[in-house]
């Protein structure tokens, strides 16, 4: 049975109200803590820092009370495409970096085929680091609305404008493509349901089935282009009829104010930034 | 005329289930179409309308709770044939743009016809056919781009690419919205002319209950997932406090016999058409 909800694999971006503490954190310090997490998850190359990294996310994810099937339902798409990748990884990685003999050695070797412990390290890193930048984005956009989002990009963007950075635009850019994505999944799964009933049938048969599968996909594409195209030109006249004209000397309803919570949070973020960079050069595996 | 094509019972379903954004939109709902009758489905948006439209071709199937019967096939079987289930019962959706997907008007309502498997001419005669039937000519809209018709064309061309699969019931779900007065008609006449003509059972979703009096013989109110009212259209429109209570209306001319019979005039009829209550006026008028 073909299941039609686009939007199963959606998870990112979808707001889901819990009432957590970090819910109510003030989205400025939920985009600070993100990027200082982001730099640490690309920082951390070692195991043991990268298992603590990943730890430390599961914990935030349990404090902010989100479903953790939910959040790795959208990997499982993706899933074999992952599968795939770290297989030819720590098949063909080789025997490690020529810059720095000695740190890695060859598991096994067999034909062109090398595991080297620096290619295992690769894959395993690169595992963690994936699902670290998955719960990560989670946590962000799972817990924080859309608005408060581009506010909060909004705000922290507002010293840039002194150089001529429109930070008012860029926030909303970024909040429009947000927006965008569960509009487009409901778009794409109305296309698909019309055209079922319509005699297509998702999967094709035959040895030539890739070809007629390419042209069905070009069938639900062209449509919802037209249709995001048609949207976002209604937008825009939308934005128009009602004065629109950027940021510049606009106030809001609710001004954002930050908190103990806030700094604290934010201290903490930055506290294990510098344990992660400690860690990174001292001994450990 | 009796025969029963399509029998809902007690059907439930969730979207996006298990999942913190689950949504109930059937939590029992119950319906029936019999053979030749053209039915209508009403409710306030949200009531799931669209969701149990969507059970009828075997687009959702039953998986919570509840029997979805059409033309004696079981849809919740594992073994029910839905795509020749969905050669017999057309779907015409609320948002045309999104059933158009050919660059041509042509291409696009030859789609489901050449899905069959017919000859090139029986294509082209039923491309022919289903466009007249909507009030379109083949030679002015057959070679026009399908992206650049108006909101009206296009909720024809739509409802032609269905029709041109000669379906034995067809659904439509707020097919006339967005279309102005004179299109409402002509749409109205052809799917009187579909019954008519080629014996189509009809279901109409509509919130438009001039249109539901007008059309239909038999109505099935929605609300909050449940069937709250069903039967002839003549029962289900005298009930209007309860219609009242769902947040619906009854159609104008039931609230001006009612107006009236309020104001003391001895009107007995429950007119639901103009026509009707027409004659119930004229005939307290009459010395």
């Amino acid at each position: 049975m073909v299941h039609y909800e686009a939007l199963r694999h959606v998870t990112i971006g979808q707001y889901i109200p819990t009432g957590s503490a970090i819910h109510r954190l003030d989205p400025r310090t939920k985009l600070v803590a993100f990027s200082l997490l982001v730099l640490a998850v690309i920082l951390a190359t070692t195991y043991s820092n990268n298992i603590l990294l990943l730890l430390l996310v599961l914990v935030l994810v349990q404090l902010a009370r989100l479903p953790m099937r939910y959040i790795l339902s959208a990997v499982t798409p993706a899933l074999p495409i992952i599968i795939a990748l770290a297989l030819l990884q720590l098949l063909f990685y080789g025997s490690g970096s020529p810059d720095r003999p000695g740190a890695s050695q060859l598991l096994l070797a067999w034909g062109p085929l090398r595991i080297s412990t620096a290619g295992l390290r690769m894959v395993v890193v690169s595992l963690l680091r994936f699902l670290d930048l998955l719960f990560l984005t989670s946590l962000l956009t799972n817990t924080t609305t859309t608005s408060a989002l581009t506010y909060g990009t909004e705000s922290l963007l507002r010293p840039l404008s002194a150089i001529g950075l429109p930070g008012h635009e860029i926030a909303l850019v970024g909040a429009i493509a947000l927006r965008f994505v569960p509009i487009l999944g409901e778009q794409l799964e109305a296309i698909m349901l019309s055209q079922a009933s319509r005699g297509v049938s998702l999967e094709g048969r035959g040895r030539l089935r890739f070809i007629a599968n390419t042209r069905r996909l070009a069938n639900l594409i062209v449509p919802l282009f037209v249709d995001a195209y048609r949207r976002s030109e209604e937008m825009v006249l939308a934005m128009q009829a009602r004065c629109y004209r950027g940021g510049k000397g606009r106030t809001h309803l609710v001004e954002l104010v930050l908190v103990c919570a806030d700094y604290a949070a934010m201290g903490l973020v930055a506290v294990i930034l510098v344990g992660v960079i400690v860690i990174q050069y001292t001994s450990l595996p | 005329m009796n025969e029963v094509l399509i029998s809902v019972q007690g059907l439930r379903h969730t979207y996006l289930p298990g999942t913190p954004l689950a949504t109930p939109a059937l939590t029992g709902a119950d319906l029936v179409v019999c053979r030749g009758e053209i039915a209508a489905l009403i409710g306030p948006s949200g009531a799931g309308k669209s969701t149990l439209v969507h059970f009828l071709n075997g687009l959702l199937r039953p998986t919570e709770g509840g029997r979805v019967m059409i033309m004696g096939q079981d849809t919740g079987m594992p073994e029910c044939d839905v795509s020749a289930l969905r050669r017999r019962v057309g779907l015409v959706f609320q948002y045309p743009h999104q059933q158009l997907f050919e660059r041509y008007v042509g291409d696009d309502v030859a789609y489901g016809p050449r899905q069959l498997g017919l000859a090139r001419d029986e294509v082209r005669e039923r491309v022919r056919w289903a466009l007249r039937a909507v009030g379109l000519d083949l030679d002015a809209f057959v070679d026009r781009f399908t992206f650049s018709l108006s909101g009206g064309e296009m909720r024809r061309v739509a409802l032609a690419g269905v029709l041109a699969m000669r379906p034995e019931i067809l659904v439509l779900d707020e097919a006339t919205t967005g279309l102005d007065p004179r299109g409402r008609r002509e749409v109205h006449g052809v799917l009187r002319r579909l019954r008519a003509e080629w014996g189509m059972t009809l279901l109409i979703v509509s919130n438009d209950m001039d249109e539901v009096a007008d059309l239909a013989d038999r109505a099935t109110v929605l609300h909050q997932g449940c069937t709250a009212l069903a039967g002839s259209t003549h029962e289900v429109f005298s009930q209007r406090e309860a219609l009242r209570s769902l947040g619906l209306t009854c159609p104008a001319p039931t609230e001006i016999v009612y107006a009236l019979r309020q104001q003391g005039l001895p009107i007995v009829s429950e007119a639901i058409t103009v026509a009707e209550a027409e004659e119930a006026i004229w005939s307290i008028m009459k010395p």
